[in-house]
């Protein structure tokens, strides 16, 4: 199998059996954060640090730059610590 | 045979720890009572004042030198230890971290912004501030900061590139913008009756505005605001007022027999320079007969100026021409102490600080003891 043809596993149903003949790309998603921030997700390249919006099913590449190493962007939540 | 009472001579010798080549002497102090048979050493405050002295080399904000002559070493000592552990401070207790994509991790900057020390107001910082205690139920503890306990700062900071930076440019402080976070990029954010007493020179501030925090790169950012709290050294050490506080006890420098000449030029270098000076023998003391200075009018002797400068090296100790005719010590109860401000207090207001809180203490005590006996 060359590179482009490589599909993300989903979670449930293809792992188990190799008979589904990819018919589980439907499946959900454990988490779906769609509706939070209008289907986009933003990554960073691994390449070139530039922001990359990423549709839902997409390829994983940057637009920029072709490269196929996204980073995930760090979480928006407020992180507490202790200065010790 | 009745007791005679000591001299002069031998009190003073009493109170000093003999310095030997590889061993001392005499460590511990004899003035307690039962130590000497036939002589009342009881604790006596007349007493006390008469001998009692304080005497300051040095009093700067960030710097005092001051000797405590007289006292125990365990009044000394206490505090020594008050001033490190606790006289209450400043410092940068909770972080609150919204963005931080440098390379130095959440906890870690967290720690470095701990540490840093920060000015005030002191009306302000030691009358207006009070204590913060975590509420015991987790839920309460946003509704336990208040103006009078709690100090907002802010750090917000993006690095980006410098278009105006020249070509070919490797300095990464002139490429970008921001590339060095510095203690001064912090904020204060006055709440409530703050404003009244940090505002103009009283505003809470670092100390000293060049401490360096992290290094970014272009597109890093870190954002994040602070809440310093008061509390003591003994607790972290970055509520410690001192940078150092310590004390030393001073040396004794005693010249038995002289040291002349050559000799005498080799005595001066064998300690700090400024200590052993060096004179002429005068005519009188050549004609007095068993001084060791006879016939040796106008040579060059060596004479103790400044022992409190000395570090006590013991480097004269090793050289046999110097044998039997100097002796080390120190003074048992003549204390040097040397303070360093952090800078929320002034060095001198520290040593009265601990003075005071060694007070309060044993009122306290005092105030237990009698509870327990009635």
């Amino acid at each position: 199998m060359s590179r482009e043809e490589y599909q993300v596993p989903t979670g449930s149903g293809s792992a188990t059996g190799g008979g589904g003949g990819g018919g589980s790309f439907n499946a959900p998603a454990a988490r779906d954060y769609a509706g939070e921030s209008g289907g986009t997700m933003y990554y960073m390249c691994g390449d070139c640090a530039v922001r990359v919006p990423l549709e839902k099913g997409a390829a994983i590449r940057c637009q920029k730059c072709g490269a196929r190493v996204l980073y995930k962007e760090r979480t928006k939540r407020m992180v507490q610590f202790e200065a010790r | 045979m009745p007791h005679k009472p000591p001299t002069k001579e031998e009190l003073e010798r009493r109170k000093i720890v003999g310095i030997n080549e590889e061993t001392i002497t005499d460590v511990s102090s004899t003035d307690f009572p039962g130590h000497y048979p036939g002589e009342d050493h009881s604790w006596d405050i007349e007493s006390f004042r008469r001998g009692f002295r304080i005497e300051f080399h040095q009093n700067d904000p960030f710097e005092a030198s001051f000797s405590l002559i007289g006292v125990d070493a365990s009044i000394a000592n206490a505090f020594r230890r008050i001033m490190i552990a606790d006289i209450p401070t400043l410092a940068i207790e909770t972080v609150f971290i919204n963005n931080n994509t440098s390379v130095i991790q959440d906890e870690v900057l967290s720690h470095r912004l701990g540490l840093i020390p920060f000015k005030g107001g002191h009306e302000g910082l030691h009358k207006f501030l009070k204590w913060w205690r975590k509420p015991t139920d987790e839920a309460l503890v946003n509704n336990s900061y208040y103006d009078y306990n709690t100090v907002s700062l802010r750090l917000e900071v993006q690095c980006e590139h410098n278009d105006k930076a020249a070509a070919g440019e490797t300095d990464p402080t002139k490429l970008y913008k921001h590339a060095h976070v510095y203690a001064r990029d912090i904020e204060f954010c006055p709440v409530g009756r703050q404003d009244k007493y940090f505002s103009g020179a009283d505003i809470i501030a670092p100390v000293n505005p060049d401490i360096l925090i992290a290094k970014l790169r272009p597109g890093q950012e870190i954002s994040l605001s602070m809440h310093m709290h008061k509390g003591v050294g003994s607790d972290h050490a970055k509520f410690s007022p001192v940078a150092t506080a310590s004390y030393r006890l001073m040396p004794v420098i005693k010249i038995e027999r002289p040291i002349l000449g050559r000799d005498a030029e080799k005595f001066a270098r064998c300690f700090p320079r400024g200590v052993i000076g060096l004179e002429k023998v005068t005519k009188k003391e050549a004609a007095q007969k068993g001084s060791g200075y006879e016939g040796h009018d106008g040579e060059l002797k060596a004479v103790v100026v400044d022992p409190m400068r000395d570090t006590v090296s013991r480097e004269c100790l090793r050289h046999d021409e110097f044998k039997g005719k100097v002796k080390l010590g120190r003074r048992r109860d003549h204390f040097i102490y040397l303070v360093e401000s952090t800078g929320q207090w002034e060095s001198d207001a520290i040593f009265l600080e601990a003075v005071a809180h060694l007070k309060k203490r044993a009122a306290d005590l005092e105030k237990q003891v009698i509870n327990m006996v009635r």
